[in-house]
């Protein structure tokens, strides 16, 4: 299944499966074929325990994946690229407590292709767009939770990838910060005019942020749709939540997951592409 | 950081601290005045030449050590021949301990069948009392000083060696997830990961290590060539100058705190963000 687009696709799965071997073997991924284009917001949405992280983890190069290949910007992934950045759920355990916010950042900035000037002029530049210019020099154990899920966003951004994965980053804020961060990454996609993968469980947050929402089976997982998000844009947390559109969306999607989690993975129907309206 | 700034909530509390910590400071100071209070008055009364009075002991101090011309900042000529080698000897065996414990501690933590193969061993050597292996220093490194810091040393980096294995070991693995998301080298890793992550546990072990030293220090001192501070206390307590045997004790005493103080406070420096993240804002 392709995303079809004018688009070029910056990132290519072409037949992503993983198992886990051992005692108990597990299948986490069964065939993922999907593709991001250049500039797109892609969310993925599934139920819990659907392999998202393995999946993310895969894509990343963190892991290599047991089968299929992944194609950034036609180069197969092997190893971290450099065009790619993850930000992580565990915001606390990712950023280095040892380190300002500033320095957190600074130190993901290669210090010999950047001069001192650059250096700080992307440190200044980044937490201006989350908002946290003042807190330069706080430690990240000083801040609150979301604020420092913000740090770990500036310094995705400071490193200036093309493509920013995103691993369920809100998933332990509180409603109305996930709220403040939802639009803070809308702001920065049009600021920074990254693509991003967004994995995420909420279904709402899902069709908030995307232009494509692909939803995940069960493990081990597939594609079960591949739904595209025409909603107006600037998106508006309140008015954007009530349009019929929004809310049949969300609906349709609510209604894919509750049956992966309720019936028994059959025969994943691969290539099921569908779109609303 | 800023103490007086509140606005990021938590550090609000520093001042209060502050105030309990000088508190503190002076109870431990107060008990230590009585002690030296109790001994004096009791050394009178018992008027034993094994157990002079404190005061007397203070005067023989400051007469062995602390006598000396302006331009020497009052120190004596004892103070070379007697403080500074064993003060060298014991830095010198401490520092190699560290070196050499911190770095095979990472080369062990950070492989898995290395610490398999080796970690028997090093349990089973460091349970040796390090006096126990005097003869065989003799032996093979004589009776002077190279006997002496190789003691020290092997004496104390097994704390070292052993709080870097396990601080090695607990290093978040987001963290060096983090560090490969983006693109660190080699000495990036070691150098802003792993060590920092590792550095309170590997600080305990240095502190444990320096009292260990400073114990090892003065074994070493009274066997062998006579010199140090070891050989002026046992030295004179042959010759029963108990004076002189007193002042050596009250200096390994002073030396030992104002050591383990100075670390304290490099310690707090370099890990102050440890304490911090530990105590926890959010």
């Amino acid at each position: 299944m392709s995303v079809t687009t004018t688009r070029t696709d910056l990132l290519t799965i072409e037949g992503l499966g993983h198992v886990y071997e051992g005692k108990q073997r597990h299948e986490a991924i069964g065939r993922l074929d999907f593709a991001v284009p250049e500039g797109a917001f892609v969310s993925i949405v599934g139920p819990s325990g659907c392999g998202k992280t393995t999946m993310l983890r895969c894509l990343s190069g963190l892991m290599s994946p047991t089968r299929g290949t992944v194609l950034l910007g036609g180069a197969p992934v092997i190893g971290v690229p450099r065009d790619l950045a993850l930000v992580f759920q565990d915001y606390s355990r990712s950023l280095f407590p040892w380190r300002t916010v500033a320095g957190n950042i600074a130190f993901v900035l290669p210090r010999k292709q950047l001069s001192a000037a650059e250096r700080k002029e992307r440190i200044d530049e980044s937490l201006d767009a989350v908002g946290l210019s003042a807190a330069a020099d706080k430690y990240p154990w000083q801040l609150s939770g979301g604020m420092q899920q913000r740090v770990a966003i500036a310094r995705a951004l400071a490193y200036r990838p093309t493509i920013l994965l995103m691993d369920e980053p809100f998933a332990s804020v509180d409603a109305q910060t996930r709220a403040e961060l939802e639009d803070l990454m809308l702001a920065v996609r049009q600021r920074f005019g990254m693509t991003i993968l967004f994995v995420t469980h909420d279904i709402d947050e899902s069709v908030y942020l995307a232009d494509r929402v692909l939803v995940l089976s069960k493990s081990p997982s597939t594609i079960v749709a591949s739904l595209e998000v025409n909603l107006p844009s600037p998106r508006d947390q309140v008015g954007t939540r009530e349009l019929d559109d929004f809310v049949q969306l969300r609906s349709k999607i609510a209604r894919m997951i509750r049956d992966q989690s309720t019936r028994r993975p059959s025969a994943p129907a691969i290539g099921d592409s569908e779109s609303p309206s | 950081m800023t103490a007086t700034d509140t606005s990021w909530g938590g550090v609000a509390q520093r001042p209060r601290r502050d105030f309990r910590r000088l508190r503190e400071f002076a109870a431990r100071w107060g008990a230590l005045f009585a002690l030296g209070v109790v001994w004096e008055i009791a050394a009178r009364i018992a008027d034993s030449i094994y157990f002079p009075p404190i005061s007397r002991i203070m005067h023989r101090f400051v007469e062995l050590w602390l006598s000396g011309p302006p331009n020497t900042l009052f120190l004596t000529e004892g103070v070379a021949t007697d403080i500074v080698p064993s003060l060298t000897r014991m830095l010198g065996g401490w520092s190699i301990a560290v070196v050499l414990g911190v770095l095979l501690g990472v080369a062990i933590g950070r492989s898995r069948t290395l610490g398999d193969f080796v970690e028997p061993i090093i349990h089973f050597v460091r349970a040796i009392p390090p006096p126990a292996l005097i003869p065989i220093f003799f032996i093979l490194l004589g009776i002077g000083n190279e006997m002496r810091v190789s003691l020290i040393a092997f004496a104390v980096i097994w704390p070292v060696l052993l709080n870097t294995i396990d601080g090695v070991r607990s290093v978040e693995t987001l963290h060096l997830d983090t560090g490969r998301v983006f693109e660190f080298d080699r000495r990036k890793v070691f150098f802003g990961i792993v060590l920092p992550s590792a550095a309170p546990k590997i600080f305990a072990g240095m502190r444990v290590s320096l009292s260990v030293a400073l114990i090892v220090m003065v074994i070493s001192e009274m066997v062998g060539r006579p010199d140090g501070i070891g050989s002026v206390i046992l030295g004179a307590q042959r010759t029963f100058r108990m004076l002189d045997m007193w002042s050596g004790i009250l200096l390994l005493g002073i030396l030992g705190y104002v050591l383990n103080a100075l670390l304290a406070l490099v310690e707090s420096r370099v890990t102050k963000w440890h304490r911090g993240a530990r105590e926890g804002v959010s």
